[in-house]
């Protein structure tokens, strides 16, 4: 018969790639739940920097100072940086805690008699306990007393002729670490988790509809009796999958990059990677990531029973980036160096590494990226070979 | 031609088809004739490598699909058990798929897509997506996409299945027309009237085993039965199924 001009080898595959592409691009379903979480996930980390910056704002601890005519020393130097004070002529402790305070100093009303005639006049500081802010305020507030209290000793012994130093032999000082920009890194660290998370969610309905999905409307068994060799048939669905996933997570650097303007993030002390030359870096490291993900959900859907069962069993693998993420934090591994070669470790170091503009190894970047396509390429034979059981054609 | 020869399968131990044998020739049309559970679908998936035989081999145009899927396959074109429609795809973006897969292109490409429009009259549908078709616009998209680089062998399991009056005299007419051309043409059914009507050749299978062939009149004439369907439930159970006996009794 006439088979006119016919092409042989591997570019047979481009027009199954082709009908890949199309079926999966043309899947608004799939596209929806791509479009949605790409979007849904710079939203979380804009409303996560939006709060941290409320709560920057508002972490001046706010003190009420009831009585504080008969103790002028501390109403003029107890309000400092972190401390918000308010003199109040009266007030009543428990109304005023349930208010705007976080702790109420009181001066007793012989303060400032007992104050004059050295015999240690009472404070009372009301706190409660339940208020997550409490304890910092009582905190930094007991510390500006002894700094104070400290002070005025020093004045008294040296009017005496004693050296102040005597009476300290060391002096403590307690410091806070967490600077706004350690904890607006805390929020970035989230990142390039939820890139990846992006890969995952945005491929799924993808890969399950490429895979299980065929196999149940049995238009599978009509592409395995084509003239292709099986690992065509995985690379081509794989490519589709893997281009969902990609501009998906593409879409969220895209959107993060638009968001940046709105996080503030100058108020953490510190640059995202929002130079185009990182785009494209982040881009470019997540593609063999990309690649990775499909290949592995269309593997794990064609050994499902049904369209259901798939969905069933990629929806618990979405929690594989999530796993691996504790396990590491929890392991305490320090993942320099040889660490980087296994998928998703490295790529979650590079992608925080382009964010926040550390320096990245590109030899180990390169290496990894290769070892995660050698697990594509290990993984479509694998695929390939899955398409050849039997039981694959059962749903019939 | 295609030859069956000696092939033996099983699923989970329960043979289901036992030292089969037979010869498609060309230019002929052949019927797998048997019941649900027979083990015609699954002597058709053998022959286009989809099946490994445990036992025998099978030759499509002189190429065993178990060495040589790919080079079995480029010869064949299949109508299966179910359309196997892509519902996204338009009916030209799925027959030029299907069509370049086999490797056409350029003007050989567009010349097949146009004959096979005309031929099964494909015009109203041409430029729609396959979803939402009638059983009868599915069966003739994918009999198309059988069709549309002219294989030489063309196999179809149950091609009637859901059809109505006129998606069925599209098939045979059809069917017919490639005889004519010299196409080998091997379709499964238990549909009576249609093997009767359209083969040349009828198999009749029964747990898995030829137990009769000829054309409709020699089966007729070996069993001693009027109607094609007598035939095959005598061979297949035994006489005293038949509709004769029915009548005596």
């Amino acid at each position: 018969m006439n088979n006119g001009n016919k092409t042989l080898g591997w570019r047979l595959m481009v027009p199954l790639l082709r009908k890949e592409l199309l079926e999966a691009w043309r899947d608004r379903r799939a596209l929806l739940t791509a479009i949605s979480f790409a979007l849904l996930f710079p939203a979380m980390i804009l409303g996560g920097t939006t709060f941290m910056l409320k709560k920057q704002s508002e972490e001046a601890a706010r003190v009420a100072l009831v009585g504080g005519d008969s103790a002028p020393l501390i109403q003029k130097y107890l309000p400092t940086t972190g401390i918000k004070m308010d003199a109040l002529a009266e007030g009543d402790p428990q109304v005023l805690l349930a208010g705007d305070y976080d702790v109420v100093l009181v001066a007793a009303e012989n303060f400032a008699e007992r104050y004059q005639d050295f015999r240690a006049p009472r404070l009372y500081l009301y706190v409660d306990t339940s208020d997550t802010d409490a304890g910092r305020a009582q905190r930094m507030v007991q510390e500006r007393l002894a700094q104070l209290q400290q002070m005025v000793a020093a004045q008294r012994l040296t009017a005496r002729g004693v050296a102040p130093q005597v009476l300290a032999p060391w002096q403590l000082e307690v410091r806070d670490m967490s600077t706004p920009s350690s904890r607006g890194a805390l929020i970035l660290a989230m990142v390039p988790g939820v890139l990846i998370m992006t890969l995952f969610i945005a491929s799924l309905a993808t890969s399950v509809d490429t895979s299980a999905g065929e196999r149940e409307r049995l238009s599978l068994e009509t592409l395995l009796v084509q003239p292709l060799p099986a690992w065509q048939v995985i690379v081509s669905k794989l490519l589709a999958v893997a281009s969902i996933g990609w501009v998906g997570t593409l879409l969220t650097i895209g959107v993060l990059v638009a968001l940046m303007p709105m996080m503030h993030l100058e108020e953490f002390g510190f640059q995202l990677a929002t130079s185009l030359s990182g785009v494209i870096a982040m881009g470019l490291v997540l593609l063999p990531l990309a690649l990775l993900v499909a290949v592995l959900q269309i593997l794990l859907a064609l050994r499902s029973q049904s369209f259901k069962d798939a969905q069933t069993q990629l929806s618990i693998f979405q929690i594989a980036p999530l796993v691996v993420v504790m396990a590491i934090d929890m392991a305490q591994i320090d993942l320099a160096g040889a660490w980087q070669l296994l998928p998703l470790v490295g790529h979650q170091q590079w992608l925080q590494g382009l964010l926040v503009g550390d320096s990245v190894s590109l030899p180990w970047m390169l290496a990894g990226s290769l070892v995660t396509l050698a697990v594509v390429a290990v993984s479509v034979i694998a695929g390939a070979r899955s398409l050849s059981r039997e039981t694959l054609l059962s749903a019939a | 031609m295609i030859s069956v020869e000696n092939i033996g399968k099983s699923f989970a131990g329960k043979a289901v088809l036992r030292d089969l044998s037979f010869d498609v020739p060309d230019g002929k049309i052949t019927a797998l004739l048997g019941a649900n559970g027979a083990g015609k679908t699954s002597c058709l998936r053998i022959i286009c490598g989809l099946l490994r035989a445990e036992s025998g081999r099978v030759l499509v145009g002189g190429v065993d699909p178990a060495e040589n899927p790919q080079g079995a396959r480029r010869q064949l074109g299949v109508v299966g058990d179910r359309e196997g429609l892509y519902e996204r795809l338009t009916v030209a973006e799925y027959l030029k798929v299907f069509a370049q897969m086999q490797g056409l292109t350029g003007g050989a490409l567009q010349q097949a897509l146009e004959e096979v429009r005309a031929e099964l009259e494909l015009d109203g549908l041409w430029d729609r997506r396959t979803g939402g078709f009638s059983q009868g616009e599915r069966m003739k998209v994918s009999l198309a996409r059988a069709l549309v680089h002219r294989p030489q062998h063309l196999i179809l399991d149950e091609p009637t299945r859901g059809l109505d009056v006129l998606a069925v005299r599209l098939l045979r007419k059809t069917l017919l027309r490639l005889r004519a051309a010299g196409t080998t043409i091997l379709f499964s059914s238990h549909v009576m009237p249609e093997v009767a009507e359209l083969s040349d050749t009828v198999l009749v299978m029964s747990a898995g085993s030829i137990v009769g062939r000829g054309t409709p009149a020699e089966l007729a004439s070996e069993t001693g039965c009027e109607s094609l369907e007598d035939s095959f439930v005598a061979l297949a159970y035994g006489e005293r199924h038949t509709h004769r006996e029915v009548e005596i009794a």
